[in-house]
């Protein structure tokens, strides 16, 4: 763009939302450049620049976000969605430059409303402050990610995330109510007011996971739950993963657990080791039930009965309240892989019949086609018909030239989640796509990836929401 | 650009880690990206990999207050201060600091403080020779009225004007320059012309206890918190069932693990109601410093703070610190109220 039609669109990007509210300042190009996704941390740390956006803007509602669209849909100039930057799929890179939209100044809280238990709130609310104000008046949201603290309400929504005690208070997308999204011609649209219902499908769930190729979501209602009388914690080493999928699964037939998380021998042996302290071969599991006292003294019977069953090992509550304690501890540097090693987490979900099969398949073909990487899982996240694996590969030493360790990294990438479509996983479980994985989306979807695409050209004829994003 | 092997280790950690995000009080005033430890580290690492430029990151490191929110967060022990502390420096002494911290700078060499006005005026009162109250030059300069409320509760203490300028304001826009040291040296020197020194502000006495230590700036004089003082002085108050709110001073819980004294005179006066985000996880309100050259956002940061009063009920809040009393009290909603510790004495006396 010539520094002429440059200057003209900033001006106009400036009376949608302040001056103060767009920026061209390399401070905020580069901060927004480089999110969690490990090529764009890893190009930077080889000193190499990310691709980095024009225009940087902090709109503070929905009319402000539809005045940017319809600037941006006027010029034709691409529109990269940013909350926290906390995701690791690339999903907030302004690849193709344009306008970069933060939105986190959309943080307010509009209502909190206990009668309908939710919290109205922006977007770009971070998601912790969400918590704080549940916690403020004695309730919770009961969406606990390690990404806490740093993600925000429409982060988690744009790319379906899910918490650690999802079992029993669900996903993200079971956690919303009503939302406001902008679309991309700079209309403000709101999905159904309640998301149970049979007035078509579900609006809810169409911009749910659409990681800002669709529209922008400007504002939710996040339920909110009421504290447990109590929370317990067990943990259990089973002999082998099979009796933990069997025993898990009679389990939910019967009732929910808050936190269900079976890590396979290997991570056993080093994660839960080293900061849960688990010394002893096995999959380790951990389990916490909460609510009513009386209804958890049942619930702890039969969990107990059942894991008891299967040959569980029962290891008390201290290994649990620890995890409990450490949970976020995990994802501080020099708590989990960071850099030089190459890592990444392929998560998938499938049925009971499906996911023991794919763990191993998967594990398979990692360690045959990269020697040079270790493969480690936990399933973590668990419901009556199936579960999620949690599984990374670790290299510890991978290329220093960029653009080789780029080559590996999506050979690794193809080579594990082509396994999990073959025996019947998904794509991903709950990080998204973003760039990393939206070449995989057509191999997952097949001839169904027309319906996104038919409503990515309804929608956003001319592409210039979050392009390359999502496989769209 | 010439930084501590020990400051780069910081930025090297910080720089793709974002899990402090939620606690930095200016980020979640002004909801900019580039308002954290990561985003501060990770331009930080690129200036030192030569793919951008100092001057670029300028504006950004004086956005933040030092306060260590993210210090006390970070799960692994990194601290970002101590990059941000030194990249001042190199700003300084290479010139590249933004113009208005130039200014500043200007105005403090000309005048001896950053602040406009006068001081408060307390000087030239003897009457304990060994024991002096320090303030410092936040309070005497922009908490006047509070100042002398406080030295009221204090018999046979002396002041000193040459004391209370302890180079903490140096320390804060320069880092650890000639300057800065030269400026702590002089006021240990005063210092140490008492046996004992009350000192107001937990930030000026956080910085006393461990920057003038690390630098081998001896102090004899033994330094007591006001608070502390407080308690000791067993002042004549009567127990009510007034409700306060404690504004923990991030200096005074997370640099001096003081989470108690506050509370202590809170019960001898009336009922402790507490907010959300205690202790070391306060959330701090102000920064009369910044508020010289960024003062809508101070008030932003002020603001947000009363909204977890607000949330909880708290109707009036107790503050140890003058910049947070200063800047709270500017931005009172209706029907709240800010006073100081020695305002909640007197007024149950």
């Amino acid at each position: 763009m010539n520094e002429f039609l440059f200057t003209q669109v900033l001006t106009e990007l400036e009376d949608a939302v302040g001056r103060e509210n767009c920026s061209t300042r390399v401070i905020d190009k580069v901060t927004h450049s480089v999110d969690y996704f490990w090529l764009s941390r890893m190009w930077a740390d080889r000193g190499r620049e990310m691709p980095q956006a024009d225009f940087v803007v902090s709109p503070k509602d929905a009319k402000e976000v539809s005045k940017v669209l319809k600037i941006a849909n006027y010029y034709k100039i691409p529109v990269t969605t940013w909350g926290g930057g906390g995701g690791t799929q690339g999903g907030a890179i302004p690849v193709c430059g344009g306008i970069l939209l933060d939105t986190k100044r959309m943080n307010q809280i509009y209502d909190f409303n206990e009668k309908g238990m939710y919290i109205e709130c922006g977007a770009g609310a971070i998601y912790k402050h969400i918590e704080w104000a549940a916690n403020e008046r004695g309730y919770s949201t009961m969406h606990f990610p390690s990404s806490l603290t740093c993600s925000t309400v429409g982060g988690f929504l744009a790319h379906r995330g899910i918490g650690v005690v999802s079992t029993k208070y669900g996903k993200i997308d079971d956690m919303v109510l009503q939302m406001e999204v902008v679309l991309p011609n700079g209309d403000i649209i709101y999905t159904s007011s309640a998301p149970k219902h049979a007035a078509g499908p579900d609006l809810n769930q169409i911009f749910i996971g659409s990681e800002g190729t669709l529209g922008i979501i400007t504002k939710a209602q996040i339920r909110i739950y009421v504290q447990p009388e109590v929370r317990r914690f067990r943990g259990f080493l089973f002999k082998n993963m099979t009796a933990a999928f069997d025993a898990s699964r009679e389990l939910l037939q019967i009732f929910k657990p808050s936190v269900m998380r079976l890590y396979d021998e290997a991570e056993t042996a080093s994660l839960i080791k080293k900061i849960v302290g688990v010394a002893k071969p096995g999959a380790f599991m951990n389990i916490a039930y909460e609510g009513k006292k009386e209804l958890v003294d049942v619930e702890e019977k039969i969990l107990l009965d059942i894991f008891n069953k299967y040959g569980a090992e029962d290891l008390g509550s201290e290994y649990g309240e620890k995890w409990w304690d450490e949970k976020i501890t995990f994802f501080y540097p020099g708590h989990m892989m960071d850099l030089p090693q190459m890592f990444g987490t392929m998560d998938t979900i499938a049925p009971y019949d499906k996911i023991e099969k794919i763990y191993w398949e998967m594990k398979k073909a990692i360690e045959t086609n990269f020697p040079n990487i270790k493969f480690i899982a936990h399933f973590s996240h668990w419901y009556e018909w199936g579960c999620m694996i949690y599984d990374r590969f670790i290299c510890d030493n991978p290329p220093q030239d960029p653009v080789e360790a780029m080559r590996l990294h999506n050979q690794v990438w193809n080579v594990g989640v082509r396994t999990a479509i073959a025996n019947g996983g998904v794509v991903n479980d709950h990080h998204g796509v973003g760039i990393k994985l939206g070449r995989l989306m057509k191999e997952q979807y097949g001839p169904a990836m027309q319906v996104f695409e038919g409503l990515k050209k309804q929608l956003d004829p001319n592409g210039i929401m979050n392009p390359f994003k999502l496989g769209l | 650009m010439n930084i501590s092997e020990k400051a780069k280790q910081q930025v090297e950690s910080c720089r793709f880690c974002w899990m402090c995000r939620h606690v930095c009080p200016i980020g979640n005033a002004d909801g900019q990206e580039r308002n954290n430890a990561r985003a501060r580290a990770l331009m930080i690492s690129y200036v030192l990999r030569g793919t951008e430029k100092l001057e670029d990151a300028a504006d950004n490191i004086y956005e933040c207050t030092l306060c260590g929110a993210c210090t006390n967060n970070c799960k692994t022990g990194w601290d970002p201060k101590i990059f941000i502390s030194e990249v001042r420096t190199e700003l300084v002494l290479s010139g590249k600091a933004p113009s208005y911290i130039k200014a500043l700078l200007k105005r403090y060499f000309d005048k001896k403080t950053i602040f406009n006005g006068e001081p408060a005026d307390i000087y030239g009162r003897s009457e304990g020779k060994d024991t002096l109250f320090h303030f410092g030059l936040s309070a005497v300069y922009n908490d006047q009225e509070t100042v002398k409320k406080a030295l009221s509760l204090l018999k046979n203490v002396s002041t000193n004007k040459e004391a209370e300028d302890s180079g903490y304001i140096l320390y804060f826009l320069t880092g650890k320059t000639k300057e800065t040291v030269e400026q702590a040296e002089k006021c240990a020197k005063e210092l140490n012309k008492y046996k004992e020194v009350v000192v107001y502000n937990p930030v000026e006495l956080s910085f006393m206890l461990h920057q003038f230590k690390e630098w081998g700036i001896e102090i004899k004089a033994k330094l007591v918190s006001f608070n502390e003082k407080l308690l000791e002085l067993k002042l004549p108050v009567k127990k009510g069932n007034k409700e306060y709110t404690l504004q923990d001073n991030y200096a005074a819980t997370r640099e001096l693990d003081d989470l108690e004294s506050g509370r202590k005179l809170i019960e001898l006066v009336g009922v402790n109601k507490e907010m959300l985000l205690i202790h070391k996880e306060a959330n701090m309100a102000g920064n009369l410093i910044m508020n010289e050259y960024m003062h809508d956002k101070m008030m932003d940061v002020a603001r947000n703070r009363w909204n977890n009063a607000i949330n909880m009920g708290c109707k009036t809040i107790v503050t140890t610190n003058p910049d947070e009393h200063v800047m709270l009290k500017k931005t009172a909603p209706e029907g709240y109220r800010v006073i100081t510790i020695e305002e909640m004495l007197i007024e149950n006396m």
